[in-house]
């Protein structure tokens, strides 16, 4: 097309599509942030409201009369045993509807967290080989393999609550984690296979020839060379699991009836009791559900977005 | 690894299968098994269950019915238009994540300054417990006293509160947003990771030859994402088809049967009505299609499956 | 020599392993199968409200009977489900809160069982009010004691009411559309009325209410669809909401999307001068860090409807303490179960205290009418409404007329069948006519 010498377009580029393209990338980020933010701020600013401003119209995008006493209730208890003299009388003097299932947001995240560690690190383990496998190994039955593992996911979970029901109380789980760091394994590994095998795909495969004629195991060839390049699909993997976890609502509600293993996506939902309800404090709580995940992500976000450039993989 | 096992099994393995065929074998194991000891049985019972005409309140009348409740189901005009919504539904938000998650990633794989914190606060809809959401945009499209129309009101674009998720035709776009909002994060990490792994050679191969921002992206970006388009698509319908939680807490099927979707469908069944044998013998027919577009999704734009 | 090894090794792993299989199949046997001891502790299931009273009530109920209580609980809103999933599955349940709707369907599925063989639990009915007593009673046995009761209200906005001039409270529905236009066109309020019909298990009271004081009802002595009927049925009151919507435009049409709880907090901000409103919600509406129109709200009995058959009749619920068949299949689980039931149904340590703390602190319903003798009820009460009103519209609550096996697969039409109508998408004819025929359907189907 250009009679001209290649490179000549590129010494001569002028600066206006510079300043235009960091200006477009400034107005993207600001929709972008808006998109995202938007309706977080308002949950944000909510939490710091009382329950009669919660209600007014024009909606108070910023507190006129700004509260801590949902946060406060959430982090500021004491968890002795209950009688008559100790019970929260939801008194109006004291607000009135901070339900008294409160105190327990905090131990059920904790609750939830464990959970979602372990599910993470059990899915790193029982996925990692098996999509490298399907990846990279010609097997009879490879494609059945696949296709078998995303038929488990195609049922709606409605239908499944009950026969899970009927096997976690048969293995003896109800009511304690391990029931939900199997159940949600069984959940995400699925999933997990999926995305690894097609990041692994996309890896050349002569890496593995390379890997075998230097003597490596096929088990050598995942873990030296193969992880090392998939750290961004790791990291996806990785925060899939945990927020999967983080987030599973219906079959928490059913396997578990006791704060020793309730999450929080439990304890978040009891608080709108039959009785009471305060949207201001279901709010301060989503707000404080949303630090654990979002500082996991900030460890782990610098791999996918920095990520590796494409060129190393030629090394 | 084979170290483990007996000398005599050992010895028959090596004997059947090659080396690669072992090694498969064995890392495919472990997600094997797990799946067989949790899922197996759920998927088999409810498939058991959906040949049995079983009301819970009539406990002693479970008689086998053969492909009854499948054909009672078909014949039913809420299942047809609930499969209608449920298509609906399901286009509109893959098709809203799909855009999104590409247009967020393109944003996030150019280098800039606060792109990591931008990335950190890009899960935060993803982070919000599902209930809290629910909630949150339930009070959001509130007519009496929601942000929407507030913000609207404030900024001109209406002159008086309108409603929302009370309006038949409004209904599912608005539970859409809502499950947009939370899905594109992952989908954008997913179109993400997926970028990453495009040669970087490729486009300075294009730039030498003269191919412009707009060219560069339809034969290049595009072309190399569809794996990662594929990921999202097959995981965001599976997700989209089977959703139930926003419609559990937004509308719960209403107004009029506006949110009636499939997912509905089979919790009413089962749970309202009491009737597990049509509950699970619809939850195989959308298992079933659902499998079908997977299958599809994988053909037209996956690698090598 | 390589292969030696490998053999003794092997043989090792095996014994491990069969072990072990051997150590977790045991287990789980002892959990799954696990023999019904007496010395278990009641499994005591409720949903997430009141939670510390509950828990408070508990633990002295563990000082005085030396009975052990595992207390769990659920999030309301999948209380049903997570109860039913428990059910199917056979986890170990005892006594549990039941809603007044799930009796038939939870009696014929065999999951609760009845209690009149235990006398010192009946002889408590004599303080508790008849619909209360009714609604736990299916096939002529009686399945509990009382948790809470409540029935529906109406409400009004006095300083609204004054600003439009209107001095005298209504009485009849017709008079709320006169006074609400007033209201309308004096401009303070759009929608005057606030009603909740978003489909969720309020509906059916809301309903039920404006039936009943309409003077119709649902079903007639048979069991058979009112519903259609026009002055019989549900007719009266579904036109006059729809003519609400529409004809007067003093119901806002959002209405469908409004839930009870979304309808409390915009009646609380001051946006609307009449509302439909379950009673126990005057206390929160009359408390200035809850509501903007605390002091102004004044609870009134439910408007007449129009015609000879119009009343002040209300609809009341309940909820109530009950006995699964689990704890029945042993005699001394149900005995220790009934003791609970007893101690939260009726009196620990001779005298209502469950339900006076209950009250106290969160303002629930009692269906014990020697509590509205108690001073200090009295005086609670009189703090936000009016203690008369209170008394005589419960002694006017009717027990509902649906609750039947099939009452949650009606309701699923019924309710659609109610808003299509409010939507236009459908005459109030046809939507009544649909409700009764799937009614009719649904019986024959059932008997």
């Amino acid at each position: 097309m250009s009679t001209k010498p290649a490179g000549y377009r590129y010494r001569e580029r002028p600066r206006l599509p510079d300043l235009a393209y960091k200006l477009a990338i400034f107005a993207a980020s600001v929709v972008l942030l808006t998109y995202v933010l938007a309706p977080f701020a308002w949950l944000v600013s909510s939490s710091f409201q009382t329950e009669a401003e919660i209600v007014s119209v024009p909606p108070h995008w910023i507190p006129h009369e700004p509260t801590l006493e949902n946060f406060e209730a959430i982090f500021f208890y004491d968890q002795e045993e209950v009688t008559y003299e100790s019970r929260s009388k939801a008194d109006p003097a004291s607000g009135g509807y901070i339900p008294s299932t409160a105190k327990s947001l905090l131990p059920a995240m904790w609750n939830s967290f464990k959970v979602a560690i372990a599910v993470v690190i059990l899915n790193l383990l029982v996925g990692v080989p098996a999509a490298y496998a399907m990846a990279k190994i010609r097997f009879k039955g490879r494609n059945a393999s696949v296709y078998t593992i995303l038929t488990t996911r195609v049922i709606p979970d409605i239908a499944l609550v009950v026969p899970f029901f009927l096997v976690i109380k048969n293995l003896g789980l109800l009511d304690s984690l391990w029931a939900l760091i199997l159940t949600y394994l069984a959940i995400t590994v699925p999933f997990t296979v999926f995305i690894l095998v097609g990041y692994f795909e996309s890896l050349p495969d002569d890496l593995d020839k390379a890997a075998r004629i230097d003597g490596c195991s096929r088990f050598q060839t995942l873990t030296r060379v193969f992880l090392p390049l998939a750290v961004p699909s790791l990291v996806a993997v990785i925060l899939f699991t945990f927020l999967t976890s983080w987030n599973e609502f219906l079959l928490a509600l059913m396997f578990t009836q006791t704060q020793a293993a309730q999450t929080l996506p439990i304890i978040v939902a009891s608080f709108t009791s039959d009785f009471t309800i305060s949207f201001s404090f279901i709010n301060a709580a989503g707000v404080v559900a949303v630090i654990p995940p979002v500082i996991v992500a900030i460890m782990f976000e610098r791999y996918i977005v920095s990520g590796l450039t494409a060129g190393a993989v030629k090394g | 690894m084979t170290r483990l096992l007996p000398a005599r099994l050992a010895d028959a393995l090596a004997r059947r299968f090659n080396y690669d065929t072992r090694s498969a074998m064995l890392f495919i194991a472990p997600v094997m098994t797990v799946l067989a000891v949790v899922a197996v049985f759920p998927i088999a019972y409810s498939l058991y269950l959906s040949f049995f005409k079983l009301k819970l309140t009539r406990p002693h009348r479970v008689p086998f019915v053969w492909f009854d409740n499948y054909i009672d189901l078909l014949g039913d005009g809420l299942f047809w238009s609930s499969v209608g919504r449920t298509v609906y539904f399901s286009v509109i938000s893959v098709t809203a994540i799909a855009v999104l998650a590409m247009l967020i990633a393109l944003l996030l794989n150019e280098t800039f300054r606060g792109r990591r914190i931008l990335s950190a606060i890009l899960l935060i809809p993803w982070a919000i417990p599902t209930v809290a959401n629910g909630l949150m945009w339930k009070w959001i499209y509130d007519s009496g006293y929601g942000a929407l129309n507030g913000l609207l009101l404030q900024l001109g674009w209406i002159d008086k509160y309108l409603i929302w998720l009370g309006d038949p035709d409004k209904t599912i776009p608005l539970i859409a947003n809502a499950f947009v909002w939370k899905e594109v994060p992952l989908a954008t990490i997913l179109i993400l990771v997926t970028m990453k792994s495009i040669p970087a050679d490729l486009y300075r191969a294009a730039k030498v030859d003269g191919a412009n921002v707009m060219q560069r992206f339809v034969h290049i970006t595009l072309p190399s994402l569809k794996p990662g388009f594929a990921l999202v698509a097959i995981y965001e319908t599976m997700m989209a088809i089977r959703h139930f939680d926003l419609f559990f807490i937004l509308t719960e099927g209403g107004p009029g049967e506006a949110s009636h979707v499939s997912a509905w469908h089979v919790y009413a069944e089962t749970f309202r009505n009491l009737s597990f044998g049509t509950g699970s013998a619809l939850a195989y027919m959308m298992a079933i299609v659902t499998f079908v577009l997977a299958y599809f999704i994988i053909r037209t734009l996956g690698r090598r499956i | 020599m390589k292969y030696g090894r490998v053999r003794k090794f092997a043989r090792r792993e095996f014994l491990k392993y069969s072990a072990a299989a051997a150590t977790v199949g045991a287990i789980s046997q002892g959990f799954g199968g696990a023999a019904r001891a007496a010395g278990d502790p009641v499994n005591f299931y409720a949903w997430s409200a009141a939670v510390d009273q509950v828990k408070s009530h508990v633990a002295a109920f563990e000082a005085s009977t030396g009975i052990k209580v595992a207390y769990s609980n659920n999030p309301w809103a999948q209380y049903r489900e997570a109860a039913i999933t428990k059910f199917v599955g056979n986890a170990p349940l005892d006594m549990l809160w039941v809603s007044d709707s799930w009796l038939p369907e939870w009696a014929e599925a065999g999951w609760i069982k009845p209690v009149d063989d235990f006398d010192f639990l009946m002889k408590y009915n004599s303080d508790a009010e008849t619909f209360c007593t009714d609604s736990m009673t299916y096939k002529g046995q009686q399945y509990g004691l009382t948790y809470y009761t409540d029935f529906m209200g109406f409400m009004c906005d006095e300083v609204t009411l004054n600003n439009a001039g209107i001095g005298k409270k209504p009485e009849t529905w017709d008079e709320v559309t006169e006074q609400a236009l007033k209201i309308k066109a004096k401009g303070t309020s759009e929608y005057p009325v606030m009603l909740a019909l978003a489909q969720e298990s309020w509906l059916i009271e809301f309903m039920a209410a404006m039936v009943y004081s309409n003077g119709g009802s649902f079903t007639d002595g048979n069991g058979n669809a009112l519903m259609h009927h026009k002055d019989d049925g549900a007719v009266k009151a579904l036109q006059w909401i729809v003519d609400a919507v529409h004809k007067h435009k003093i119901v806002s049409p959002g209405s469908v999307e409004t839930g009870e709880l979304t309808g409390l907090k915009a009646f609380a901000s001051g946006n609307h001068a009449f509302a439909l409103l379950p009673k126990y919600r005057m206390r929160m509406l009359n408390d200035p860090a809850q509501s903007q129109i605390a002091g102004r709200c004044k609870q009134i009995l439910m408007p007449r409807g129009s015609g000879p058959k119009g009343s002040h009749a209300t609809v009341g619920w309940m909820r109530f303490h009950g006995m699964t068949s689990y704890a029945r299949a042993d005699k001394q689980r149900a005995e220790n179960a009934a003791r609970l039931i007893e101690w939260f149904g009726g009196k620990a340590d001779g005298e209502y205290k469950f339900q006076k703390i209950l009250f106290t602190d969160i303002g629930a319903g009692f269906g014990v009418k020697p509590l509205f003798k108690d001073p200090e009820v009295r005086a609670t009460y009189s703090s936000y409404t009016d203690i008369n009103v209170i008394e005589q519209q419960q002694g006017l609550a009717r027990k509902k007329d649906v609750v039947t096996p099939w009452f949650g697969e009606w309701m699923e039409t019924n309710g659609a069948a109610w808003q299509k109508a409010v939507l236009q998408q459908s005459s109030v004819e046809d939507a009544l006519k649909a409700s009764a025929e799937k009614w009719d359907e649904l019986k024959k189907e059932n008997s």
